[in-house]
């Protein structure tokens, strides 16, 4: 097939520099691992118990395929909820390790995100984002269940869009 | 045997319940009046008292005033809240004596960004929907004490 690269613009080139076959392919599977997504359920202080709420009947967390998984070996994304000490941070990062690609990290509250009461403290990690790449950050001390919604429908927006676009969600 | 019919008796019970699962994410949820979100400031009530700044226990409140030319006091420059770490002690609205600083409903605030956390004037006077209504009581001990 004769193909004709003068007429296009920069952006039809880099579109068609990925591989312009399997992009439907990206996007189905974007698709099926956003709702699908089966967290690792670290819950390390008080934010988990608004993930153990979220999980229950009032925000049923099941109506999105979120469903809670005991085993990092099962799991998709980890919800670090809670305070990260330095001691807890090695295993944090192992379990990390532990668990298949394609995975993703959300950052419940502020202690995950930046260390949020304990931020003078001399024992606790400022944000796990020192241990392991985070994907979306939820605020609050701690966020309550309707957030922790909202910061999973984000993630399934960026992996979506991840997928449909090819490039990295930075900002918005 | 007997725990299989008691099971049973309380599945069909609820059954006929309805259901109590919020419809979140496609219908709006709204939260109590004395939730906790994230705070709405109003520049025209500060007066540059430094108070919630001073209180804050993860001392995630900066801000600056400049002088006024004619009149006495300050007006406000700059205000950021570094709401990463803000523990939503509510302890900034309590303390500041004209009202300025008050708290929100609002809790849609994941972000995929550390740095879009850091939240500036501009943005905490526009976050200016479902801000907590005060009971009466509460106002007029706050505005002047004894009068």
């Amino acid at each position: 097939m004769e193909l004709n690269f003068e007429n296009i613009t920069p952006f039809e080139e880099q579109e068609f520099k990925r591989n312009v076959i399997t992009t439907n392919l990206d996007q189905l599977k974007g698709w099926v691992r956003s709702n699908s997504m089966w967290p690792l359920s670290f819950g390390l202080a008080c934010c988990a118990i608004e993930m153990m709420a979220t999980g229950g009947s009032h925000y049923d967390f099941d109506r999105f395929g979120v469903i809670f998984r005991a085993s990092p070996r099962q799991a998709d994304v980890m919800i670090v909820a809670g305070t990260v000490t330095k001691k807890m941070s090695p295993l944090l990062r192992r379990l990390y390790d532990q668990m298949p690609d394609p995975k993703w990290v959300v950052a419940m509250g502020s202690c995950a995100t930046a260390g949020g009461p304990y931020v003078k403290s001399y024992s606790v990690v400022k944000g796990v984002d020192q241990i392991v790449p985070v994907d979306v950050y939820i605020p609050g001390c701690p966020p309550n269940p309707a957030a922790l919604i909202y910061g999973i429908n984000k993630l399934q927006e960026k992996i979506r869009y991840e997928a449909k676009h090819g490039k990295k969600v930075i900002n918005r | 045997m007997l725990g299989l019919v008691k099971g049973l008796g309380v599945t069909l019970k609820n059954m006929t319940k309805p259901k109590v699962t919020y419809r979140y994410p496609d219908e709006p949820l709204l939260m109590p009046n004395r939730f906790r979100g994230i705070q709405h400031f109003d520049p025209e009530k500060c007066i540059v008292c430094n108070q919630c700044a001073r209180i804050c226990p993860t001392d995630c409140i900066t801000l600056s005033g400049k002088k006024q030319p004619e009149k006495k006091g300050k007006v406000i420059d700059t205000y950021t809240i570094n709401f990463e770490t803000c523990i939503l002690c509510d302890l900034c609205t309590e303390v500041c004596p004209t009202g300025a600083i008050t708290m929100t409903n609002n809790y849609e605030l994941a972000v995929y960004s550390r740095d879009e956390l850091f939240k500036d004037l501009e943005w905490l006077n526009q976050n200016n929907t479902h801000i907590r209504e005060e009971q009466s009581g509460n106002v007029a001990k706050r505005h002047g004490g004894k009068q």
